[in-house]
């Protein structure tokens, strides 16, 4: 078949020979995996689908699946930006990348189990002392705990490009919260109910099962001795950005959404408070911070935590996932030894990528990191959502300076890497009522559990919807759209 | 369920019922007072004074001139007011939201649809041409949100929670109607003695309460005082009385009570006793002094409701809003997106 680039949504569809581009090869041929969707959107006029477009974002806003926007006086409700052209990952690669994300899980699990017990790998010095102990996710209260069923690291999210060289690369491994599953499954829902007739044209894998697997991976790190284990959600609150997915996640799982309040700790268990009395907790998933969880050991003042939590994960009479102390090994600066971890812990090479990064508290990177930031990202090595990134093409003279300084004042804080070249992807622009090709990164979601695990065959496929922005995150004004992994 | 949860359901099941009958109430009260029969029924003044009695619970000076389009404003769509319609939604959105994990999807999608276009009704049209509109979507929207609760959700202890709500508010919002119908009336003989009937506020209280056409069926005469005042008190058929009510709330309140002991100052057993009071009532019993069985009903009904927070859900400072310090820390979570 003979593709030409005349369909009226593509009108104004420019290739950019800097990047790869997802739908269209270098001479705008599109590319296998897209042809049947390329030419079914044919089909569709302009304003037919800008109004499905309309009606899919509506449906969001409908049905609540929103996050919220802190502003000055009051908290917004927003939906996660969305475009109803999906990304379609073929089987061969996705292989690959399942492979990848279960490999650095696994290694970032022994890697954890090691910082917190015997450390071989910074005794035989692979990894520097400094750089975990310096970490602000290192929690030192965790030394010598074992987590129920060895897991440390339950759910992880693990963010990575394509790059122009059409080759995937790891940006970052998230295991302390990792949010966006909901939306990958809501966006499946939107994309499936407003272009039926195109969504079975192709042989995609479900994601509607990760609840289930969700609920399978925190049932096999129950507490010993319990049968049947009573797993909840904790929430920070309904105003909390990621909140409608946490009730989203327990309403998949049927199991309780609670908060800090709704708990308590008496003879060395966690409880529940029902209308009915207490009721046992034995696996938590929770999603609010470590320093948050238990107001007598970590914050004092702290309201969202539990009083005596921790010591009862202590005692093993509760299981929280993630653990405590995951955090020590999503550190940016420790990603740079991930090559190292995989090798030393697995005795394998690493099957993805990792981006080459210049970690700001060696002196010889630093120089060059100083002198060369205009070709750099700077990023904090322990910030998240896209905050404190500095991208150096688009820094003025005096903002480079400023970065300079920031990173100078604390170089531990900082690592840097060359400007990666994020794929691009056809992306509905509103305003202009056309297709238009946008950054795209890609979050995988990985379980681990006891003698068990994971990959969600899809993904969160976040797009920067300004013009030639390279920041994907949502709370940086990102979208999202619908992943498909195909199945043969 | 948790205690917590279990609150914000009944306190979901309690603003739903709220709304509707706030909108009604408006509704009503303004337009048929357009063409009344009596010079004090049609004067806005009244009217107005009469829906800010009922929304906000204030009586206003008779030398207080109100102004239309802001007693409209306050009591429809002003988000500055607690007693507003609007925020009355917007309460029971709240309460669904913190507790969707629960409730069905059905019912979640069907709350939040209708909060954004409440939420986003234009004011300008509200106050000057759209309040039967509004009010009729309200009244409306209810009704749906109670089917969604009724036909999608286990009828189980969070279904019997939420109709508590429902049922118990239900209880209170008709004996304040009645209260307040029972105000315009002694007002109306004030000025006209009896030469005036008192069928129109008698007709209109039953129109406020939904039970206009039910109430002519059964006597099949013109309302009454003492007739309307039985129908929608002790008729035990009718789905609006007091006594529907309270036969409703008993039924909940034994699903939920199921396991538990019954104290002689629990609300299980002050719901009992007051049903068995209701048994046996006649009007006889209570029309000559009406005006003080209400506010005895009232006061009980209230009672009821705290008894039900003390024994069921126990975290009395159940937060809308977080504070400022649980707001800053919600905010510091790293939930990566």
């Amino acid at each position: 078949m003979k593709e030409t680039k005349t369909l009226p949504l593509f009108s104004t569809y420019e290739l950019d020979s800097r990047f790869y581009d997802e739908l269209l090869k270098d001479n705008n041929e599109v590319r296998e995996v897209y042809k049947t969707l390329y030419n079914l959107f044919g089909s569709y006029s302009v304003s037919e689908f800008d109004r499905l477009n309309k009606q899919a974002k509506d449906s969001f806003f409908n049905l609540g699946i929103t996050f919220q926007v802190y502003g000055d006086k009051e908290v917004k409700e927003k939906i996660f930006p969305f475009d109803l052209f999906p990304r379609i990952i073929n089987n061969k690669e996705w292989t690959t990348i399942e492979k990848g994300v279960l490999q650095r899980s696994k290694a970032l699990n022994l890697f954890l189990w090691d910082v917190y017990h015997d450390q071989k790998i910074i005794k035989q010095g692979i990894v520097p002392e400094d750089l975990i102990k310096s970490s602000a996710n290192f929690l030192p209260e965790m030394i010598g705990l074992d987590p129920p069923g060895g897991i440390y690291n339950h759910i992880s999210g693990t963010d990575l490009i394509k790059h122009s060289d059409g080759k995937y690369y790891v940006l970052e491994d998230n295991i302390r919260c990792p949010s966006g599953v909901s939306y990958v499954i809501g966006n499946r829902n939107a994309v499936k109910h407003a272009l039926f007739g195109v969504f079975n044209q192709y042989n995609a894998h479900t994601v509607v099962d990760y609840g289930s697997k969700l609920l399978d991976t925190m049932e096999s790190v129950k507490p010993n001795g319990v049968d049947a284990p009573v797993c909840v959600i904790i929430t920070p609150g309904v105003y909390n950005s990621a909140y409608y997915e946490h009730s989203f996640l327990a309403k998949q799982m049927g199991v309780v959404l609670v908060e800090g309040r709704d708990l308590f700790v008496e003879n060395g268990f966690v409880y529940m408070r029902t209308i009915y009395g207490p009721e046992k907790v034995d696996v938590i998933y929770r999603r609010v911070d470590d320093l948050f969880i238990d107001p007598l050991v970590f914050k004092k003042d702290s309201m969202l935590g539990v009083p005596g939590l921790f010591s009862v994960y202590q005692k093993g009479n509760v299981t929280l996932v993630n653990a405590p102390g995951t955090g020590v090994a999503d550190d940016k600066a420790v990603y740079t030894y991930m090559p190292e971890i995989i090798k030393y812990y697995l005795d394998e090479e690493p099957i993805l990528n990792n981006v080459h990064t210049y970690h700001c508290s060696r002196k010889d990177e630093l120089k060059y990191v100083i002198e060369n930031i205009d070709k750099l990202v700077v990023k904090p090595v322990d910030e998240s959502g896209g905050y404190g990134i500095s991208i150096g093409s688009k820094l003025t003279k005096e903002e480079i300076e400023t970065v300079k300084k920031t990173i100078l004042a604390a170089p531990r804080k900082y690592i840097a890497q060359p400007i990666m070249s994020l794929s691009t992807h056809p992306t509905y622009i509103d305003e202009n009522e056309s297709f238009e090709s946008r950054h795209v990164d890609l979050r995988t979601f990985t379980l681990l559990g006891k003698d068990t695990d994971f990959v969600l065959k899809g993904g969160l496929s976040r797009v920067a919807l300004k013009k030639g922005n390279l920041i994907v995150n949502s709370s940086q004004g990102g979208g999202s759209k619908d992943t498909w992994v195909l199945k043969k | 369920m948790l205690a917590r949860v279990a609150n914000n359901l009944f306190w979901m099941g309690r603003y739903i019922e709220r709304s509707e009958h706030l909108a009604r109430f408006l509704n009503v009260n303004y337009f048929s007072s357009l063409d009344a029969p009596d010079e004090l029924s049609q004067s806005r003044q009244f009217v107005l004074r009469s829906v800010m009695y009922m929304s906000a619970n204030e009586i206003i000076d008779a030398d207080i001139t109100l102004e239309e389009e802001a007693v409209l404003f306050n009591v429809g769509l002003n988000l500055e007011q607690p007693y507003s319609i609007v925020n009355t939604f917007i309460n029971a959105h709240e309460n669904a939201r913190s507790s969707r994990d629960l409730i069905s999807t059905e019912l979640f999608e069907c709350i939040n649809r209708i909060n954004h276009s409440f939420k986003g009704y234009p004011i300008e049209k509200f106050v000057k041409s759209g309040l039967y509109e509004f009010t009729s979507m309200v009244t409306q929207s209810a009704s749906e949100v109670r089917s969604k609760i009724k036909g999608t959700l286990l009828h189980d202890e969070v279904y019997a929670i939420i109709m508590l709500g429902v049922y118990l508010e239900r209880a209170i919002q008709v004996s304040r109607i009645i209260n307040s119908k029972l105000s315009d009336v002694a007002a109306a003989k004030e000025i006209y003695g009896d030469v005036i009937d008192g069928s129109y506020q008698w007709s209109t209280l039953l129109k406020c309460v939904s039970t206009h056409d039910m109430m002519r069926s059964f006597y099949k005469k013109t309302p009454s005082r003492k007739t309307t005042l039985e129908f929608i008190i002790l008729n035990g058929k009718c789905p609006r009385s007091i006594k529907s009510c309270l036969y409703q709330i008993y039924k909940y309140i034994c699903i939920i009570s199921k396991n538990r002991q019954i104290t002689d100052d629990s609300a299980a057993f002050l719901i009992g006793k007051m049903k068995a009071d209701f048994e046996y009532k006649l009007i006889t019993d209570i029309e000559d002094n009406i005006e003080e069985f209400i506010a005895d009903l009232i006061e009980h009904l209230v009672l009821i409701a705290d008894k039900l927070e003390d024994n069921y859900f126990n975290i009395s400072d159940a937060i809308v809003k977080p504070d400022v310090k649980v707001a800053t820390e919600i905010k510091k979570q790293t939930q990566k997106q």
